[in-house]
């Protein structure tokens, strides 16, 4: 443990997202926020490289430069199902990209190389393959989903995954946020174990609101998150305790039809769809409801469920997610089994020695998932990387790659 | 001289179906629905012959070897005999047979392994002690003197209700917290009663039923000849070594050696001139009390903690213990055979051990006995099963 937060002597930062507080659509906005302040805070110099939006991000912290690039549309959950549309998507992601590389090149020009690449998911993962090779430096990868935690494991799109495997063998290091998701990374992907350390995610503690018989979903609205599993759930809940107020917050191509789903099921008066929140309000949501639950189909972690339970909200989860693995204090469910849900939901909301045993259980757990944890371990990660034996291995490979261009055939 | 007195818990709590809240107040048969008969015949078949019959045939075959001089103690709850009846009567015929050779004592215990000693008042406490002295007088024509509560639990209260009820001694766990400076190797008397008491020596007791296996423990590996040597150097009248009988073949597997670690113990004891065997009534018997304890709150031989808190360490045990005295209450007022004893089974402690959240080390330990997959999931199914049978009370 005396390697723990042993900090290269001016180590920098080049780390590449694509969203960042208090403007997100995911965890991976949530992750990098984290993940830079407490990196600065052990002295690491990080530059957060991000696309530029209507509001401007700044840092408040000193080893920490946001950068914002250009300007785009597109959010990294998206998924294009039109063709048209999916070809001005596909544009503006290497257009983005492009915009990345000139941009962290000039910057690195000005204020010195940079010791790693870091980048986060398939979105900014061609810029960092560029910049790995071009400037010779260390590529991380942190995987925070892939294109089959996103589609629901429904029609993957191979252009996704094409472009999360050529990033993912071009890393040096990759940082899975769950041993679930190093699992994918290595049977779907083809990546070598070895190479793959899993760091759970962590969260800022939220404030305990004054508790109302609310049950929450939070989450994007996609095939994904499984809030067609929660409203069935609701259903079934109404039948036997029929006060109880259920909220859908959140926003994503599945609103229209679950609001028609509520409907069909005659629990439209007892459900609000609050659509997409502002972080206050999304910390109020979470500190005045009874039960939270995250009723995923798929989920590399599930930063939300940590935020729930450290605002004293008892939460059920998908048994599958990444934060089940590493967490107890939380009920754990089969995301299809929708009457188990309800039963756990009514239990929650009848029995308060079990709110209150699994909310101050669950709040000292939550604890010991810290962004400085997440901060160690990832310059653990950092410093594992031998520089030398890198470059010498990228050298060998701009040969083979040499090598290849004038023997293979036109 | 230092007497053995080697005495074995022997219990199976009868486990619950899967629960949910619809199923409370629901037009069903409750009572065949409450319990899980074919999981529970599964693991007590599993662990009759992983542990019960091979283990009762080693001592069978060492009290022959040593024409009766080594002696041993059992307590059977009602439980557990009550599987031996339904499923492997053999079990049972192998129990009496090792009584029938008379170096073997009985101990009296509430028939349900419950926690009725830690009700308001102790009626129903008597009851279920009453009713597994029925059971061994049946079974065995024996009348037990000496008695262990449930996981040993013990406080002034109990022993004085013991006492009361003729019982020449009790057994509780050494816990250095009431004995201080004073060793478990003497049999000690109750402030407030005229008892004897036997107290559990924890460190050479699990050093069986905890360590035997582990091998970052320094005593690993653990031999009858080292552990007869340990005893021999010991001060005092007697060893009390009490453990789970499951410690045999089940806790700890036929691979750790631990049935070639039973076969060797009487021979290597006898070895030592100071060492012999006492079953518990015998070392009540022949030692007289060296001092007084005095244990005002409860005692028991769970956990790092010693006290009841494995049973009633959280809100959502302290909720079912409350649920269950309350339903107690309104089943007074109705003489429904059917309801009590079903009320009565839900009262075994293993249920509340299932919803302890206690990390750590002892957590490990719950995991390792409980049917449920958390604390929550237990407690959800017992909570459950409560509400519904209180609904049935109430109607």
């Amino acid at each position: 443990m005396g390697d723990f937060n042993r900090v290269m002597i001016d180590m920098r930062i080049a780390m590449i997202g694509w969203e960042y507080p208090p403007f997100k659509s995911g965890g991976l906005a949530t992750h990098c926020e984290g993940l830079t302040r407490s990196l600065s805070d052990k002295g690491v110099k990080v530059y957060f490289f991000m696309p530029k939006t209507k509001h401007t991000v700044n840092s408040d912290q000193p080893n920490l430069v946001i950068k914002e690039v250009g300007e785009t549309e597109i959010f990294p959950y998206d998924r294009p199902e039109d063709k048209a549309l999916a070809g001005n998507f596909f544009e503006a992601v290497h257009r983005y990209n492009q915009l990345v590389v000139a941009k962290v090149k000039a910057v690195a020009k000005a204020e010195g190389k940079f010791d790693f690449i870091h980048a986060h998911d398939w979105l900014t993962m061609e810029a960092a393959t560029i910049l790995k090779e071009e400037m010779g430096v260390p590529m991380v990868l942190t995987i925070h989903s892939t294109e089959y935690d996103r589609s629901g494991g429904i029609f993957p799109n191979q252009w996704f995954i094409d472009i999360e495997r050529k990033g993912m063998e071009k890393a040096d290091r990759i940082i899975a946020v769950s041993h679930f998701t190093k699992r994918v990374i290595v049977e779907k992907y083809g990546i070598n174990p070895d190479i793959i350390s899993v760091i759970h995610n962590a969260v800022y503690p939220i404030p305990e609101g004054k508790k109302q018989e609310i049950v929450l979903f939070l989450g994007r609205l996609t095939i994904q998150k499984g809030a067609e599993f929660f409203l069935k759930a609701a259903r079934k809940v109404l039948d036997y305790e029929p006060d109880v107020c259920f909220v859908v917050a959140g926003a994503g191509d599945m609103l229209s039809r679950l609001i028609d789903q509520a409907v069909d099921l005659g629990i439209s008066n007892r459900v609000v769809f609050a659509g997409r929140l502002t972080e206050e309000e999304v910390k109020h949501i979470y500190g005045i409801s009874s039960v939270y639950v995250m009723p995923s189909v798929s989920e590399p972690f599930g930063i939300t469920a940590l935020e729930a339970i450290s605002a004293g909200t008892p939460t059920i989860a998908s048994k599958t997610a990444g934060v089940c693995e590493t967490f107890d204090n939380c009920i754990k469910v089969d995301f299809w089994d929708t009457d188990e849900i309800a039963s756990k939901i009514i239990s929650l909301l009848r029995y308060e020695s079990l709110r209150k045993t699994l909310a101050e259980n669950g709040k000292q757990e939550i604890e010991l998932f810290t962004w400085d944890n997440v901060a160690g371990k990832t310059l653990d990660v950092y410093n594992g990387i031998d520089i030398a034996r890198l470059k010498k291995q990228l050298k060998e490979r701009e040969k083979i790659y040499e090598w290849n261009t004038k023997h293979s055939k036109p | 001289m230092p007497s053995v007195c080697l005495y074995f818990e022997v219990h199976q709590p009868m486990r619950l179906n899967h629960f949910t809240v619809f199923k409370i107040g629901a037009n069903h048969d409750r009572f065949s629905d409450y319990f899980n008969d074919k999981l529970n015949q599964e693991i007590f078949e599993k662990v009759a012959k992983k542990c019960y019959l091979p283990t009762n045939k080693i001592l069978l075959d060492l009290i022959n070897k040593y024409d009766g001089k080594f002696r041993v103690s059992f307590s059977l709850t009602g439980t557990f005999i009550e599987y031996c009846e339904r499923y492997m009567p053999s079990v049972l015929d192998s129990f009496k047979d090792l009584f029938a050779t008379g170096a073997v004592d009985l101990i009296e215990e509430t028939y349900f392994h419950s926690l009725s000693s830690l009700y308001d008042d102790l009626d129903e406490f008597e009851k279920q002690v009453q009713m597994h002295r029925q059971m061994i007088k049946r079974i065995f024509n024996y009348e037990p003197k000496i008695f262990r509560n449930t996981e040993t639990i013990y406080d002034n209260r109990i022993a004085r209700k013991i006492a009361e009820l003729g019982y020449k001694g009790i057994i509780t766990e050494g816990a250095d917290k009431i004995l201080g400076w004073r060793s478990p190797n003497f049999i000690y008397k109750p402030v407030n009663a005229n008892i004897k008491v036997l107290m559990r020596n924890y460190n050479l007791s699990d050093d069986v039923g905890f360590r035997f296996s582990s091998r970052n423990w320094p005593g690993f590996p653990l031999t009858a000849d080292k552990y007869a040597n340990w005893m021999s150097n010991s001060f005092g009248d007697v060893i009390n070594l009490f453990m789970d009988y499951e410690t045999f073949g089940e806790h700890q597997w036929i691979e750790t050696g631990i049935f070639e670690f039973l076969k060797h113990l009487p021979g290597e004891v006898f070895k030592h001139d100071n060492l012999d065997f006492a079953t518990v009534s015998e070392a009540v018997e022949k030692y007289k009390p060296v001092g007084e304890i005095d244990v005002p709150w409860a005692i028991s031989w769970a956990d790092e903690d010693r006290n009841v808190s494995t049973w009633l360490g959280n809100d959502m045990q302290i909720a079912c213990f409350n649920e269950l005295k309350n339903i107690g209450r309104k089943l007074k007022e109705k003489a429904n055979e059917r309801l009590l004893k079903t009320w009565r089974r839900l009262q075994t402690s293993d249920h509340l051990y299932y919803c302890s959240t206690k990390g750590l080390a002892d957590g490990a330990v719950h995991a390792y006995f409980s049917p449920y997959d958390s604390p929550y999931e237990g407690f959800m199914n017992y909570m459950n099963v409560l509400q519904d049978l209180k609904q049935r009370v109430t109607l």
